[in-house]
């Protein structure tokens, strides 16, 4: 099992090669999804169109329901959201974006040897970050409740979304895992 | 919320009426983490930022800052960084 152990002036993180795949996997769908594709690398982006082409005009609110709980609103007024959103989001997004590379780097490196490996001298706020946006990703297509985890040991193997559910809480355990290596 | 009328705004202006920031509870992120982020970013003392936590979980929101509206905005965005669901609004204490 997987855990984070504190190593002189950092932290470390033990995976195996099935745990370094999932991992990645959902990093990379997440960066999909907060828009940073192949889409970009496959423009010249000192293009002038192509530059025309990859600016909104206008952000709006994001249709998908994980990115609009990533990226959420900071008003209840939807004019006063707008105008915040328009500001702000891009940073916000970039920012996530930022987390979720520095961890796929990390993780290449492991998935890329295909054998079980170490992450060493992690950053303990990236990771954390990265695993609950996951989470959070996760959780809303999963429609994560309070009795969730109770309705998952009740579910059947059979059950198709039951190994999806075992992620989600997995990445919960290994986030309190972290928080307590930095906190004890 | 509706539009802000003058007169409100001169009432608010002489209350000098802050701005707030509010953290709301969510299924997902963790007790630990939403107390550690606390801390993170606002330097709370730990057991401010566990009672903090706890009226999130147990009330379904907490203010944990209060200034000017530039001020929240900047926590906002940075809780918004960090996964926590939070909003600015006006202080609704008179």
């Amino acid at each position: 099992m997987s855990n984070f152990e504190k190593m002189g002036d950092g932290y470390s993180l033990a995976l195996t090669q099935d745990e370094a795949h999932i991992l990645i996997n959902l990093v990379e769908q997440l960066l999909e999804l907060l828009g940073e594709g192949d889409f970009f690398h496959h423009y010249d982006t000192s293009d002038p169109l192509a530059q025309l082409l990859a600016m909104p005009s206008e952000i709006v609110t994001p249709e998908d329901p994980v990115l609009m709980r990533l990226l959420p609103n900071a008003y209840a007024d939807p004019e006063a959201s707008s105008d915040f959103r328009r500001y702000t989001e891009p940073a916000l997004r970039g920012s996530k974006q930022r987390v979720l590379r520095t961890v796929r780097e990390e993780l290449s490196v492991i998935v890329d040897s295909n054998e079980d490996g170490v992450v060493e001298a992690l950053d303990a706020d990236i990771w954390l970050m990265a695993i609950n946006d996951l989470r959070i990703a996760l959780s809303v297509r999963l429609e994560i409740s309070a009795d969730s985890f109770e309705k998952f040991e009740l579910m059947p193997d059979e059950e198709p979304q039951k190994s999806v559910y075992a992620v989600y809480f997995w990445l919960g355990w290994l986030q309190e895992n972290l928080l307590t290596a930095l906190t004890s | 919320m509706s539009t802000i009328t003058e007169s409100e705004l001169s009432v608010d202006q002489l209350l000098d009426r802050p701005w707030v920031t509010i953290v709301w509870d969510d299924p997902v992120n963790l007790m630990t983490y939403v107390t550690y982020v606390l801390i993170k970013l606002f330097s709370f003392p730990a057991p401010r930022a566990h009672e903090l936590m706890m009226q999130i979980h147990n009330e379904g929101r907490a203010v944990v800052s209060s200034g000017t509206r530039e001020e929240m905005e900047r926590d906002v965005q940075r809780l918004h960084e960090h996964g926590l669901w939070a909003t600015l609004q006006r202080d609704d204490k008179i």
